[in-house]
């Protein structure tokens, strides 16, 4: 069953996961989070995509009241948050930073130290939060001796002592090896798309969000750049690129280069790799076939004419550095 | 493990008597587990104890004209001034801070309020968890004063009935007393190397200091070792530098105060801290 027909993901009067709006975080005069808008969908593995430093901690605190926002609102699961703090939080559940626990305790013990402050009923979850996770041959020994992979399992475990609707894990995959990091990734996608949990992640990792994740927001500097489905993300590039096959590719470098539609052209193990000019309200499939009719014309024979697939890591890049642009002329301004 | 739609019933709603206990019971556990706290506290509670006695019961085997007997009243009053004023606070600070600073220093403190739980009941669960930790140990000790009271007594009158009860409560008073000030003092500043050092340079220096200072005059009844005094069941001469005289009321609204106070702050650090 698709995540978003889920019955959780349609149960009335439920609204969107996490809603926020001009949600504002100051340090000082300085923004950690300025003025965003986040609407994460249920049902979804939501991914909160920013280089370090961008606010994405500072924004899972917001919305877990571990710290005050400075103005703005927002809700999860549908409940003002803070003024219904405590009933949303009730069915989230979070990883903040790296998982911490009780070093002296066990894994069951400090599963009990949560179920206590969540209530009487959650205290039956424990052992089958450790079952899910794949802890409860080691669940009484002590933290101390856990692997930091054994400890981010034993995180999962403890939201799961929520019955979460909603996970928000802050960089869950920091320091797991490859094995635990895909341990971890069908974990998580079992989570949304078996039992229809909306799970939010903040990474820095474009390559595991675009793994694990549906839909996406890029943050920079506190600001939300753009957020979507990683699809329409990707495809939202504002660059377009064609691989084109060819026979004789150093003649075809040299047409291009005067033809106003390629603004780019470099060889490469397909042929060529051709960047389209921005020219006025040109489709990418309008510059393919000025492209490609440029080549014909000078007599080469073209065999592949494919549209690269943008990659959500090229999109990132590409928002965050024209940020980066935009900031350095202001300054210059 | 399916999730299922929200309901009220499920939300943390606010506190009830089994929630209340099972918090209590979840920072009992944790004190009880961390064991180097728990093994010193004892050591402090009850090693001194021991050496007071075994020392006194040697002197007076080697020289009865020169010294008493070890037990009596008067080894009593030697055990009831080391456990309740003495070693035995200096183990409810180990606790106490523990209780209130361990959540914090643990890093998981902001997993307890990611769960909605109100703050303050996060911190008031500490309190008595404390209590019942520091208590126990305090128990322990007052058996061992009980024990050589009695058993070394010789010729010296025991301790009545009367006088054991109120021994006891002076004991879980004062250790009590401190324990919860370093309970608040420790979530005030989420440090327990912090509430560990004050804590025990205020007893064990400035107090007594502060008490011997006659130009303080009555400004001295505020200091709550003081005040504790006043409730012993048993007479300290010079018990902790000097002794101030003051009235039963005085010395009730001085521990108030300080109680008072130092939860009122501990508990507002917890509700306002950043997790």
């Amino acid at each position: 069953m698709p995540a978003n027909d889920h019955p959780l993901s349609s149960a009335p009067g439920a609204g969107p996961a996490i809603q926020t709006s001009g949600l504002t975080k100051r340090f000082g005069s300085r923004a950690a989070i300025d003025n965003v808008d986040l609407h994460v969908p249920r049902g979804s593995a939501f991914g909160f995509l920013g280089p370090n430093g961008a606010g994405k901690t500072t924004m899972i605190r917001m919305l877990l009241g571990l710290t005050h926002a400075s103005a703005g609102t927002m809700s999860l699961l549908g409940r003002p948050v803070p003024a219904e703090r405590a009933q949303a939080l009730s069915r989230v559940g979070a990883i903040v930073e790296e998982p911490r626990f009780h070093p002296q305790l066990s894994g069951r013990e400090n599963l009990r130290i949560v179920a206590a402050a969540r209530g009487p009923a959650t205290r039956d979850r424990i052992t089958p939060a450790l079952r899910r996770v794949g802890l409860s041959e080691r669940a009484d020994e002590k933290v101390k001796k856990y692997s930091l992979g054994m400890r981010q399992r034993l995180g999962v475990a403890r939201c799961l002592l929520a019955d979460p609707l909603l996970l928000i894990l802050d960089e869950p995959t920091n320091g797991l090896d490859p094995g635990g990091i895909q341990e971890f990734r069908e974990m998580i996608r079992s989570m949304v798309e078996e039992e229809g949990r909306t799970i939010f992640i903040s990474s820095h990792l474009l390559d595991e969000v675009e793994k694990i994740c549906d839909h996406a927001a890029i943050v920079d500097r506190g600001k939300i750049i753009t957020q979507g489905a990683i699809s329409e993300l990707a495809e939202g590039s504002t660059q377009h690129e064609l691989i084109v096959g060819i026979d004789d590719p150093e003649r075809a470098l040299s047409v291009l280069a005067g033809c106003e539609w390629a603004r780019q052209s470099q060889r490469s193990d397909e042929g060529l790799r051709v960047v389209l000019a921005d020219i006025g309200d040109m489709s990418a499939a309008a510059g393919a076939a000025a492209i490609n009719t440029a080549l014909v014309d000078a007599g080469l024979a073209v065999s592949r004419l494919e549209p690269v697939r943008q990659s959500l890591e090229k999109r990132f890049l590409e928002v965050t550095s024209r940020l980066s642009d935009s900031t350095v002329e202001e300054v210059k301004a | 493990m399916n999730a299922t739609a929200i309901t009220p019933s499920e939300a943390n709603s606010g506190m009830n008597v089994t929630v209340a206990a099972q918090m209590t019971g979840a920072d009992i556990l944790k004190l009880r587990k961390k064991r180097g706290i728990l093994i010193w506290s004892l050591v402090l509670a009850i090693v001194p104890l021991l050496i007071l006695y075994i020392a006194k019961a040697i002197l007076h085997s080697s020289n009865p004209a020169e010294h008493g007997p070890a037990g009596g009243v008067p080894g009593f009053t030697d055990g009831v001034r080391l456990l309740a004023l003495f070693f035995g606070t200096l183990a409810a600070v180990l606790v106490g801070a523990e209780a209130g600073a361990g959540d914090i220093s643990a890093g998981v403190f902001r997993d307890l309020v990611v769960t909605g739980r109100d703050r303050a009941a996060l911190f008031a669960s500490r309190v008595p968890a404390a209590l019942v930790v520091m208590w126990s140990i305090a128990i322990v000790g007052y058996a061992i004063i009980l024990l050589a009271s009695f058993l070394f007594a010789g010729s010296l009158p025991t301790p009545s009935l009367a006088l054991v009860l109120n021994g006891l409560g002076f004991v879980l008073l004062a250790d009590g007393i401190v324990c919860v000030l370093a309970v608040a003092f420790g979530s005030l500043t989420g440090s327990k190397p912090a509430t560990i050092i004050a804590m025990i340079a205020w007893q064990i220096v400035a107090s007594p200091i502060l008490a011997s200072i006659g130009t303080l005059g009555s400004a001295r009844e505020w200091l709550f070792s003081q005040a504790i005094i006043h409730f012993s069941p048993v007479h300290f001469d010079g018990a902790r530098g000097e002794t101030i005289a003051m009235g039963l009321g005085m010395a009730l609204v001085v521990l108030i105060v300080w109680l008072a106070v130092f939860l009122a702050l501990g508990a507002w650090r917890t509700r306002t801290m950043d997790a």
